[in-house]
């Protein structure tokens, strides 16, 4: 289409439109565009705080790529986005589907069940923080008494250990949102749906794996999305309870990044970090766009039908 | 009278039990918060294998935490702060995602496809790339120290959520109605504000929750673009002031995160219906 | 201006003294007030920023921040002290440099004036002048604050350091005093553990106490980083291993094994609810059981740190003043620093700062502080064996990211997790080489 062979109609919608999108791409253009511009460029010259740097190519991506700490960062970000995202997933549905079933007092179950997820970040991970505390923990109070443990464990003592920890709050975090999104989702079911498959003889669990799980599938995926974005560059609840430590068993890329960047002054090798999450992260991305477009053309065919 | 006694404690078994066990999980943390901030400071700190000891309640609260964060620090000043911020930024990435989302889903014109996917890949842009040249950015508009460095750089991460989200909700809108009205001699503009924008409040009303959520939470670029105490956030005042290196005041700390966590939890329990109604609508689609 | 008595003097006349008596370059803003007759040398509305740590000793905020509103009035200017967590100022300060605008004044941390260099200005004038008035200053503290011939930073002080350990407790196993090598602390340390009270120490990815332990422990067993040349890794050359093997073995026997997840703040807490038999921490401890558990305060002590085969040695925090290049108000911010670090603002402070803060200048090393409290007295010596992060070179740029990334506290870590010594100091050595590019 070109503005010539464009209709009159077609040219005062085009119009109206590029109207109505100029605040959103001001405010993005600005704010994310310029600066991301200059962060790209920040990664590949070689500057450190206070003095400019000269351009060097892909220098500071080639020696983050043999950065072993590096190496271990891209480890534990998969792996903790993977797992806290089962996990949320896993919990989440659990949780839509017994709130689906309450009616007496839904409003405040509900509005009790979105805590972690309303509270700052940076407030619920400090009480974590003092719930692992090896030496304070009520955790350990309670597996103590309980006859599980007989001596104090460190929550956040072990490359293992304190990764699972880091994971279990970022699950506890996140799982009110899977809950309540999927939840929305369990409501637009058609209750018929269930009806008929119970007469035909299915089972519970049946009816979940046939009925529910493959109509909630755009939902999940859209939830699974956003989750997986904000999981995968996640910062503050790293960044307070280990710092990354021990033994840099639970740096991010966002910490990693930060601690480059921040620590060493070194702004460039900083910035590669953040942006190597990047591509990752599209990747991820497109795949998922793909697949709920996938999931809408689906629809639309049947529609026709 | 069995199959009726039956099916209850089928009921307790399946659901209240384990609802139950998810609920004490998922709320323990804060009872624990609730705990630590009435606590007095003899009975905080105490190792968890002293005998005798329980942590699970005080028998003597004390209110001194509580007023120690509103009578030492600015905590009261904080909440106004943010708050403001929250509204502000929110209101804005709203009133910007309302318009490209009604754009990109309703209008026709080239690119709008593509534009709809690049605002979504602005989401994806980390805040720990950003905000060495934000720094810049908001120097050269003087924001700096002020809210206003917030209100205008937060919508970054709030506008493509909006924007996706509302775009979403006006698809399951009939086009239709805007060409009935058209016919009636409403100009586009007309159409859309009196027409389509009112079936979209449930939408909006989701969108701006979240992004009311995420300003409320967010941390780094308060802590860099902010400097005086008085202009401070919570998440931010909170941590700079009441950790001194290495003395946390927890009683305290935990009093700040009750309090301010309680301002969003008390909006939330009014509008989580609407929201999830609002998800559901826009789900639909 | 004669020899008045100092009691007579106010404030204005025995500044311009001071200023003349130093033999300092005269300063245009109060003496110059006076001696010109002339109207305030700052507009009105001129602000200066200064950004500086929420201080462990809150009354000594409260002094500093009441001292700044004193300067101010008499200069006519508005005096901003911003005051953020420790962790976090590098966080502001690399932001403001980057964008160019920000406080004008910062009290940085450690030896990272060193790398922000390019960033700040000389200020030898100002920090040659509180030398000369005050006997001088300490290497080490002289070393955190001067790079290429010139004085980037003004030191402000040191953190005190020592043992903190239970005196009622060492009665009780019948120890007479705190162990002076480091295999009587081992030994003591595992009596005590045997009872429920082991040392405690941080292991952690945190600012200060691990490093201060690990460094100092380096050094005691005659191990460093570099050579003076600042380029040729000896981390692996001698001692170091042997403190690898000394700590582990500590670790097991000695230590609560719960430091590796600790913070600065966690052996505090740990310490005041009577966990712990020892652990190493500046009087922060001490001052908060002075308030808040009395019962602890009046059984703890301090005590030096023991010596290793190479002798004792000490790896300090400390906070450094730079003025930065981008401030529009220089000439204004030296004078502010030549005045909170007059003797007279600075005496008044340093009182209240109770042996945390050691004064990086000599003069103050008989002050009566001291002695108030026997228990304190230990802290003056300890800038006397200080030693800056990346010895024998200097601390600049490529030690300050060994000292980023954990390198030395991770080496030990690994070891104490499962790793051979040699292993374990193989890869620090190695990350150390990919730094310093040796």
């Amino acid at each position: 289409m070109n503005w010539s062979k464009a209709t009159r109609r077609e040219r005062k919608e085009w119009t109206f439109a590029f109207l109505l999108l100029t605040p959103a791409l001001f405010m993005l253009v600005v704010f994310v565009f310029y600066p991301f511009l200059k962060g790209l460029w920040l990664s590949v010259i070689d500057k450190e705080i206070a003095r400019p740097g000269v351009f060097i190519g892909l220098k500071n991506f080639i020696k983050l790529w043999n950065d072993e700490i590096f190496q271990r960062t891209a480890q534990n970000t998969i792996l903790y986005t993977i797992a806290a995202t089962i996990l949320k997933l896993g919990i989440g549905m659990v949780v839509a589907l017994l709130l689906n079933q309450i009616i007496k007092f839904k409003r405040i179950i509900r509005a009790s069940m979105l805590l972690p997820w309303i509270v700052p970040t940076v407030l619920s991970t400090l009480a974590w923080k003092w719930m692992f505390d090896p030496t304070f923990s009520v955790i350990n109070f309670f597996l103590f008494h309980l006859g599980m443990i007989n001596k104090q464990v460190s929550w956040l003592g072990g490359p293992v250990i304190a990764l699972t920890s880091v994971i279990i709050v970022n699950a506890w975090r996140g799982m009110p949102f899977f809950a309540i999104t999927l939840l929305a989702g369990l409501q637009t079911i058609n209750p018929a749906l269930y009806e008929a498959a119970a007469i035909d003889g299915a089972s519970g669990w049946q009816r979940f794996w046939n009925v529910t799980w493959p109509l909630l599938m755009p939902v999940t995926m859209v939830v699974v999305l956003f989750s997986v974005i904000m999981t995968f560059a996640d910062f503050q609840l790293v960044y307070i309870l280990t710092g990354g430590g021990p033994a840099n068993s639970t740096h991010l890329f966002a910490t990693y990044a930060y601690q480059i960047g921040i620590a060493t002054g070194k702004i460039s090798e900083g910035a590669a970090a953040s942006l190597a999450m990047f591509p990752f992260l599209f990747l991820v991305v497109i795949f998922q766009l793909w697949y709920i477009r996938r999931g809408e053309e689906v629809k639309e065919k049947v529609k026709r039908k | 009278m069995a199959m009726v006694l039956g099916r209850r404690w089928k009921k307790w078994l399946y659901l209240y039990l384990p609802l139950g066990a998810i609920l004490i999980g998922t709320l323990f943390p804060f009872y624990w918060m609730g705990l630590t901030a009435f606590r007095p400071d003899r009975d905080l700190y105490v190792p968890w294998n002293k005998p005798n000891f329980n942590p699970f309640w005080t028998l003597r609260p004390t209110l001194e935490h509580l007023a120690f964060l509103f009578k030492e620090t600015l905590f009261a000043r904080w909440l106004l702060n943010t708050l403001f911020i929250a509204l502000l930024s929110t209101g804005i990435s709203l009133f910007c995602g309302l318009l490209a989302g009604y754009a990109i889903a309703r209008l026709r014109f080239p690119l709008a496809g593509p534009l709809g996917t690049w605002i979504f890949v602005t989401y994806l842009v980390p805040p720990t790339l950003l905000f060495i040249p934000l720094g810049e950015v908001v120097r050269t508009f003087h924001l700096g120290d002020t809210p206003w460095a917030l209100i205008l750089t937060y919508p970054t991460f709030l506008i493509p959520f909006c924007t996706w989200l509302l775009m979403g909700y006006f698809r399951t809108i009939p086009k239709e109605l805007e060409e009935c009205a058209q016919i009636d001699g409403a100009s586009r503009l007309q159409a859309m504000v009196h027409i389509v924008f009112p079936l979209a409040v449930p939408g909006i009303l989701s969108a701006g929750i979240f992004a009311f959520t995420l300003s409320w939470n967010e941390f780094l670029y308060a802590l860099v673009f902010i400097s005086s105490v008085s202009h401070k956030t919570v998440p931010v005042g909170v941590v700079s002031e009441l950790v001194r290196g290495d003395t946390f005041f927890w009683g305290s700390l935990m009093a700040g995160a009750l309090m301010g966590s309680v301002p969003v939890a008390f909006i939330y329990s009014f509008f989580v219906e609407h929201y999830v109604s609002a998800l559901t609508g826009a789900v639909k689609g | 201006m004669g020899k008045q008595k100092r009691s007579e003097m106010n404030r204005r006349t025995f500044l311009k003294t001071a200023g003349v008596a130093a033999g300092a370059t005269v300063l245009t803003g109060i003496p110059g007030i006076l001696a010109a007759q002339k109207p305030p040398a700052y507009p009105k509305g001129t602000k200066l920023h200064m950004l500086q740590w929420i201080n462990f000793i809150p009354d000594g905020d409260k002094v500093f921040v009441a001292q700044a509103a004193e300067f101010g009035k008499q200069m006519g200017v508005e005096v901003v002290v911003e005051r953020i967590g420790m962790n976090d100022v590098r966080l502001k300060v690399t932001s403001s440099v980057e964008a160019k605008s920000g406080p004008d004044i910062a009290l940085i941390p450690n030896n990272l004036a060193h790398l922000y260099t390019e960033a700040l200005i000389n200020v030898s004038d100002v920090a040659e002048a509180i030398g000369k008035q005050q006997g001088g200053y300490y290497e080490f503290a002289k070393a955190n604050a001067f790079s290429g011939g010139r004085w980037i930073a003004v030191p402000q002080f040191v953190y005190s350091w020592a043992w903190n350990y239970r005196e009622d407790w060492f009665k009780e196993e019948g120890i007479a005093k705190f162990p002076e090598t480091w295999d009587e602390f081992r030994a003591v340390g595992k009596k005590l553990k045997a009872k429920g009270r082991p040392i405690g120490q941080c292991f952690g990815h945190s600012e200060n106490d691990p490093n201060n332990y690990l460094y100092a422990l380096i050094w005691c067993f005659g191990g460093m980083e570099v050579e003076k040349d600042g380029k040729t890794v000896i981390i692996d050359k001698k001692g170091t291993l042997e403190a690898i093997k000394f700590n582990t073995a500590c670790w097991k026997e000695a230590f609560d094994e719960g430091g590796l997840t600790w913070d600065d703040a966690s052996n505090n807490r740990a310490f005041l609810a009577g966990s712990l038999s020892i652990t190493g921490n500046s009087p922060s401890i001490y001052i908060a059981a002075r308030t808040k558990f009395p019962e602890i305060y009046k059984v703890m002590n301090h005590a030096p740190m023991p010596k290793g085969p190479a002798g004792r040695f000490y790896q300090l925090p400390s906070l450094n003043a730079g003025v930065f290049k981008y401030s529009k108000n220089q000439k204004l911010a030296k004078e502010f620093i030549r005045w909170y670090m007059d003797k007279k603002q600075y005496a008044e402070w340093f009182h209240v700062m109770d042996t945390f803060a050691i004064p990086p200048t000599k003069e103050w090393y008989n002050d009566p502080v001291w002695m108030k409290d026997p228990k304190c007295t230990v802290f003056r010596d300890n800038i006397l064996d200080a030693r800056v992060i990346g010895y024998a070179g200097p601390p600049g740029k490529k030690a300050t990211e060994v000292l980023a990334k954990y390198i030395v506290v991770d080496m030990f870590v690994k070891a104490i997790q499962g790793a051979t010594p040699e292993e374990a100091l193989k890869w620090g050595a190695t990350e150390m080489r990919k730094i310093y590019g040796a």
